[in-house]
């Protein structure tokens, strides 16, 4: 327990913007709290994994989405393109600071893309890394 | 060559002018009704407002015009008829300044079958497209039906067409003399000169003859100034009547809310469908199957679910009397809720180039609105189809 709450306070205080300000923060902090809640050795999300999720062909999900990457492109900084052929704006944050802003949309849609691709749910581990990966991107 | 006397003036300018623009905007609006592609409809039904216009002035022309363009001169009995049919058979046809008795059947004809086309069409065109003066009053069924008649009444008109020619052909023929040609220049030699020339041609008089016209009929001039009034205010009424049909509302239309669950939830992958596309048990069977829906998850909360699944079954095809709505109203039993998959679309569709819809822009065969340009709006108007259009 009190190993969970030096975690997190040393997360809140790498953070350089005030947490309410800044509505990714809070999401990667809500994400902080599932994820050492999920496992007890949680040390930070990493940009490294959250590429290597991004780039996975994982086979697992559904037979036309084999990969993030079946969506959103090679690169983050790409517009992607759905199955229907409807554009995607980029998801990397330096090319769309509103990307991972709104709660309701970052579940929604993890929910769903993870499913499509993976076949279950992403962690939150998973989540925050690749938030994190977006965010240096 | 003939000495001025030799000739007869038989077919005024007006008339002239009347049969050559005839010509080109029937055999216009025929080449763009068999062969044409749909976004063509508007120079199609233009070309029908034109021979509408043209009808009215023929009509009028006929109580109006100069000797040999009124009714009243090729107007013949059965008697006649049937002595002039006589006479071709035997190569020897009673000579006729103006229509003889068959051509003149045939200009009755053809002006009965152009209106007809005009009447079905125009119910076509307001029924099934829902659009033009007929729009606000015609249901779909009635269209349907009435697109029937309109293609059977095409091939009827393309056989009279043919036999028009073959009757000029014939007659040109025998008489020695160029029908075509004096529909240019209005002429034809005199009938008592020619025959007295000595060709095949029977000479009036003979027993076979009738009292037709193979003299000169009496001069009656035009009353060109009578004419222009009664064309302008026949077609003062007929446009004035159309301007009002058309203000009426389509009647296959109703007024859709927009409802902000469905336009922002369902256009995130593709285009938003309109309502109208799918019948109330397809929408509902496609709300219940979101965690698999196309090969993506696209699930949604409990009760984002249900008011989108009212909204799209409130307003389902049930509720339209469009040609959309109408014909995509029958799925596949297979594939209840992909439009794509509907016996119409599929048909509709058979002649695009399979690889269209797998490359850029279209990409997918459910993204109409790459070739329909006012899909979202659910009318998939002819004028508005035009495949990969616009965008890169
Ligand atoms: C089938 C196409 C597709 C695939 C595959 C896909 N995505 Fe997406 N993704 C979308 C679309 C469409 C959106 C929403 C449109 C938008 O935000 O511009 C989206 C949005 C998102 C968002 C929300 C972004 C925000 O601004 O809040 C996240 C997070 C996301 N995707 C993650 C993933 C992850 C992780 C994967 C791989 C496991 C993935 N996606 C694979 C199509 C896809
Ligand atoms: C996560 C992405 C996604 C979301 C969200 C989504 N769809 Fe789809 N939808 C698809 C894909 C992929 C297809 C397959 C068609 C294609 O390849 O163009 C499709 C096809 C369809 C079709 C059939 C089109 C055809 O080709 O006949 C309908 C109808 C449809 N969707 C309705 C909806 C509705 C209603 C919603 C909102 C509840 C919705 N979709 C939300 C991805 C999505
Ligand atoms: C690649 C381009 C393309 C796409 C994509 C496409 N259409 Fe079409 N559509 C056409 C063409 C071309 C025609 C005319 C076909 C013909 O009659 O020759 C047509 C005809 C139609 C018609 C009949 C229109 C009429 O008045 O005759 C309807 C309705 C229609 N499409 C609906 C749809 C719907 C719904 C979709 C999406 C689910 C769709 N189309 C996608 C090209 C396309």
């Amino acid at each position: 327990m009190i190993k969970k709450a030096l975690v997190l306070s040393a997360l809140l205080a790498f953070s350089a913007v005030p947490a309410q300000a800044d509505p990714r923060q809070d999401i990667l902090d809500q994400l902080a709290v599932e994820a050492s809640a999920a496992d007890a050795n949680f040390s930070g999300f990493s940009a490294a994994r959250g590429e290597k999720l991004f780039r996975t062909k994982f086979g697992t999900g559904k037979p036309a989405t084999p990969s993030c990457t079946s969506c959103h492109t090679e690169s983050p900084r790409n517009v992607g393109e759905t199955r229907a052929g409807k554009a995607i704006d980029p998801v990397a944050v330096s090319v769309n600071p509103s990307r991972f802003t709104d709660p309701a949309k970052v579940a929604k849609w993890f929910r769903r893309n993870c499913k499509s691709v993976i076949g279950r749910e992403c962690t939150a581990l998973e989540k925050g890394d690749y938030i994190t990966f977006m965010m240096t991107q | 060559m003939q000495s001025l006397s030799e000739k007869v003036r038989v077919w005024d300018l007006a008339t002239r002018l009347y049969h050559w623009l005839q010509f080109l905007l029937v055999m216009g609006a025929l080449l763009i009704g068999f062969f044409g592609p749909e976004w063509f409809l508007d120079a199609h039904v233009y070309a029908g407002y034109g021979v509408l216009a043209l009808i009215v002035f023929r009509l009028v022309w006929g109580f109006a015009g100069s000797t040999y363009s009124r009714f009243s001169s090729f107007i013949f009995s059965p008697r006649d008829i049937l002595c002039h049919v006589r006479g071709v058979l035997k190569g020897r046809p009673s000579h006729h300044l103006g229509h003889n008795p068959l051509g003149a059947l045939m200009v009755f004809a053809l002006i009965g079958v152009l209106l007809l086309m005009l009447g079905s069409g125009l119910v076509v065109l307001g029924g099934v497209e829902n659009q033009g003066p007929l729009a606000g009053f015609i249901g779909f069924d009635l269209g349907v039906r009435a697109r029937f008649v309109h293609k059977v009444f095409a091939y009827l008109l393309v056989g009279m067409i043919v036999l028009h020619v073959m009757g000029v052909v014939l007659e040109s023929r025998l008489s020695g003399f160029s029908l075509v040609r004096s529909m240019f220049d209005g002429n034809k030699p005199r009938p008592d000169i020619v025959h007295a020339a000595g060709d095949g041609f029977e000479p009036a008089g003979n027993a076979d003859d009738m009292a037709g016209n193979a003299h000169p009929l009496p001069d009656v001039p035009a009353r060109t100034g009578r004419a222009i009034l009664a064309v302008i205010v026949s077609g003062a009424v007929i446009v004035g009547a159309g301007v009002l049909g058309s203000a009426v509302p389509a009647s296959g239309f109703i007024d859709l809310p927009s409802n902000d669950n469905y336009s922002s939830e369902c256009a995130e992958c593709h285009m938003l469908y309109h309502p109208s596309l799918l019948p109330r048990d397809s929408w509902l069977k496609l709300m219940a199957n979101l965690e698999d829906h196309f090969g993506e998850d696209a699930s949604l909360d409990d009760s984002v679910t249900q008011d989108i699944a009212n909204y799209l079954s409130t307003y389902s095809s049930e509720a339209w009397d469009t040609e959309a709505a109408n014909e995509l109203r029958t799925v596949d039993p297979q594939k209840p809720y992909e439009i794509t998959a509907t016996p119409f679309w599929k048909r509709t569709h058979a002649r695009i180039d399979p690889t269209i819809f797998e490359t850029r822009p279209v990409l997918s065969k459910g993204n109409c609105a790459a070739c329909h340009w006012d899909a979202e709006s659910g009318r998939f108007a002819d004028q508005k189809i035009e495949i990969a259009h616009g965008q890169k």
